[in-house]
């Protein structure tokens, strides 16, 4: 866990990568989730940031 | 530039002959063989899309051109995230992804499983399995609804033939509570070997050795299973469940022909709503900020895949 | 004889061979029947209980290469004796064939199409492809995530733009637009796939054939290509079967003179209501090719299907 902190201080791909990966993942749910519907509105939102800070982190070292 | 092979096939040759080697330089060359590929997928893909995300931000119809086009900013994204029906086809979508994948992940793992205790002939039987994944999804899904006919399709009669049911009394396309099992059925039957054959790829990836010094430590072979096969296998499932998730997410072909949506709005998947805004109700501004949604959606979800298939590579 | 703690039982393999033969048998069923049904009478193929046992028949045939109109008393006085073989099986229905479908024509161009698109991707994709694999291309990581990212897309969304270009230069509904549309879908795969298997060639064959007074060119032609061949062969084989089986792009941007087959089998119908047997006998000629590729295959099937990322 510190490891993983660590690397995000130290703008490490890795730890990024997951932080971004877990957004997109939890924007996909609260796309197709059936229970909220304010969820839904902002689901697209979540899932760009995540997209886009996906594509800037790659370029971190590892 | 330090150390291509080149740079040392020319500092071993002599100065004239080194000149000749290199004709044109690696760097023209690499450009020439890329080039054409890059232009293409920037004329289909990266143009297409920059332009999409224009219109997005307008109400422009294609089937009135003459019609002022305005900007409308914000407003057709607001309209599409707070639409109660288009919220609903996502959840239709949910609900084929969702039930596609345990299937096709229980099935197709216990299949490579069984397939991996290699009895006789299972190259034979991998093959025949493998047969529906590679066919038109859209004339698979014509021929269903013939399988899925009341009284006369196969389907029907071999549900009838175990639960002794009338095959005359219920139809998978016609019933709203049955359609979106029937998309999902037929998706499994065309599936499934996709995660079987990723799965077995990743069972023969394990050496025997770990089985072997597990053996030596008296480890169960319910154990085993747990402890060296679900995680070893692990990484190759993530990588079946993402691709199937991706695909399944933008499903139209397969369903489309099966159902076409109904009844009512029951299989009415994502990308079947979203052709019929863009192609039947020619909202093209709408439907461009529809495809957004999707667009930002599934390359979010592709870079989590290309993720995961450099973690696959490296074993 | 040597033991081995991970050879199965023979009870084990056993009970695996008759599970997995089970599964076989159920999922090969449905293409069966659809085999079938193409050889069966109409009534045959839609008689409750199902048959399994029938008088093959070459209806399904006949009625899905001709068109054919119900047949009048003096439209039989006239015609006379049926001539051929054909117009024997449509008289037997009670119909006059009225002339040739446009089945024929639709196979044709998923032929074109399939093939061409095939070629060029081929071509651009096997150049790319040793490029992105010997050369140091700039941003190459990004390049390649962003040619993979374009076959991730969803076809019906692409469509959109790619229905308003294709309009205004004209390519709707024509040959090349599709080739090239199918050429670009189809890059993808095919960069990454050539990619991993022109990484497996020794660099060390090109690096004696630069000392040995070879371009790159030649080098790349005569050394490379031949070392390829059947990484090239297959990925082009996956190149084929996608373009042949596409449907989204295929409904949306064709409708007459440039459609495949797979819009067009759906809309099959025959005199008085769905002609079973015809869209059976469509589906099957259309499919059968495909599993015979799928049998060329089957060594490389799994690279194919994960992008490379798995060899074995």
């Amino acid at each position: 866990m510190s490891t993983f902190i660590n690397g995000l201080l130290r703008l490490r791909r890795g730890p990024w990568e997951m932080v971004a990966s877990i957004l997109i993942a939890l924007g996909v749910v609260m796309l197709m989730q059936p229970f909220a519907i304010i969820l839904y509105s902002w689901s697209f939102l979540i899932t760009l940031i995540g997209t886009v800070m996906f594509i800037i982190v790659s370029h971190f070292p590892e | 530039m330090i150390d291509t092979s080149i740079d040392k096939a020319a500092k071993a040759t002599p100065v004239g002959l080194a000149r000749r080697i290199r004709g044109l330089s690696d760097r023209t060359i690499a450009w020439i063989f890329v080039a054409p590929t890059i232009f293409l997928l920037l004329a289909v893909n990266i143009f297409p899309l920059i332009w999409t995300i224009r219109l997005s931000f307008t109400d422009f119809r294609v089937n009135r051109p003459n019609r002022v086009v305005e900007w409308v900013g914000l407003r057709n994204y607001e309209r599409i995230l707070s639409d109660p029906d288009i919220w609903a086809t996502m959840q239709a979508t949910a609900h084929f992804l969702i039930w596609t994948i345990v299937l096709q992940v229980l099935i197709g793992f216990a299949l490579a499983f069984l397939i991996n205790k290699k009895f006789k002939g299972n190259d034979l039987w991998t093959t025949i399995i493998v047969f529906p994944m590679t066919l038109s999804p859209a004339v698979v899904g014509n021929f269903w609804t013939f399988l899925y006919q009341p009284q006369i399709g196969l389907f029907n009669y071999a549900v009838t033939f175990f639960t002794g049911a009338d095959p005359a009394s219920f139809s998978m396309i016609g019933d709203v509570h049955l359609a979106p099992w029937a998309i999902v059925i037929a998706d499994t039957w065309m599936w499934t070997p996709f995660v079987m054959l990723i799965c077995l790829a990743g069972l023969r990836s394990i050496p025997d050795s770990i089985y072997e010094a597990a053996e030596c430590d008296r480890a169960s072979k319910w154990r085993q299973f747990w402890t060296i096969t679900v995680p070893m296998v692990l990484p190759f499932l993530m990588l079946a469940v993402l691709f199937r998730g991706i695909e399944n997410f933008k499903m139209f072909d397969l369903v489309v022909q099966l159902t076409g949506g109904g009844p009512g709005n029951t299989t009415t998947l994502t990308s079947i709503d979203l052709k019929r805004e863009a192609f039947e109700k020619w909202r093209t501004g709408y439907s461009s900020a529809y495809a957004v949604i999707l667009f930002v959606t599934v390359f979010g979800l592709a870079s989590i895949y290309v993720k995961a298939l450099n973690k696959v590579k490296e074993r | 004889m040597s033991f081995s703690v991970t050879e199965p039982s023979k009870r084990t393999k056993w009970l695996a061979g008759i599970l997995v033969v089970g599964y076989a048998l159920i999922t090969i069923s449905p293409l069966i029947w659809i085999i079938a049904t193409g050889f069966k009478s109409g009534p045959d193929s839609i008689a409750y209980p199902p048959k399994m046992i029938f008088e093959p028949s070459l209806e399904g045939y006949v009625n899905l290469f001709t068109e054919r109109t119900r047949a009048t008393q003096d439209m039989l006085e006239t015609a006379g004796p049926p001539k051929t073989w054909y117009d024997q099986i449509a008289r037997d229905q009670g119909t006059v064939i009225t002339g040739p479908s446009r089945y024929g024509a639709r196979f044709l161009n998923s032929i074109i199409i399939g093939f061409g698109s095939t070629a060029l991707c081929m071509l651009l994709g096997t150049a790319a492809a040793y490029a992105f694999s010997r050369f140091r291309v700039p941003l190459k990581d990004d390049l390649l995530f962003f040619i993979l990212s374009t076959r991730m897309m969803p076809p019906i969304a692409v469509a959109i733009p790619i229905f308003l270009m294709f309009r205004n230069l004209g390519l709707n509904d024509t040959h090349l637009g599709m080739i090239l549309l199918y050429t670009a879908v189809n890059l993808s795969l095919s960069v990454w796939l050539l990619k991993g298997f022109i990484d497996e060639i020794p660099i060390e064959y090109e690096e004696a054939a630069l000392i040995d007074g070879y371009t790159r060119f030649q080098a790349f032609y005569k050394v490379v290509l031949p070392q390829a061949a059947t990484g090239i062969a297959s990925t082009a084989i996956f190149c084929l079967i996608f373009a042949w089986n596409e449907y989204a792009f295929a409904v949306l941007l064709t409708s007459g003179t440039a459609q495949t087959a797979p819009p067009f089998i759906p809309t099959i119908i025959g005199v008085g209501g769905k002609d079973w047997p015809a869209v059976a006998a469509g589906a099957s000629i259309f499919l059968v090719p495909v599993m015979v590729f799928t049998i060329l295959l089957r060594k490389h099937l799994l690279r194919g299907i994960t992008f490379g990322a798995v060899r074995k």
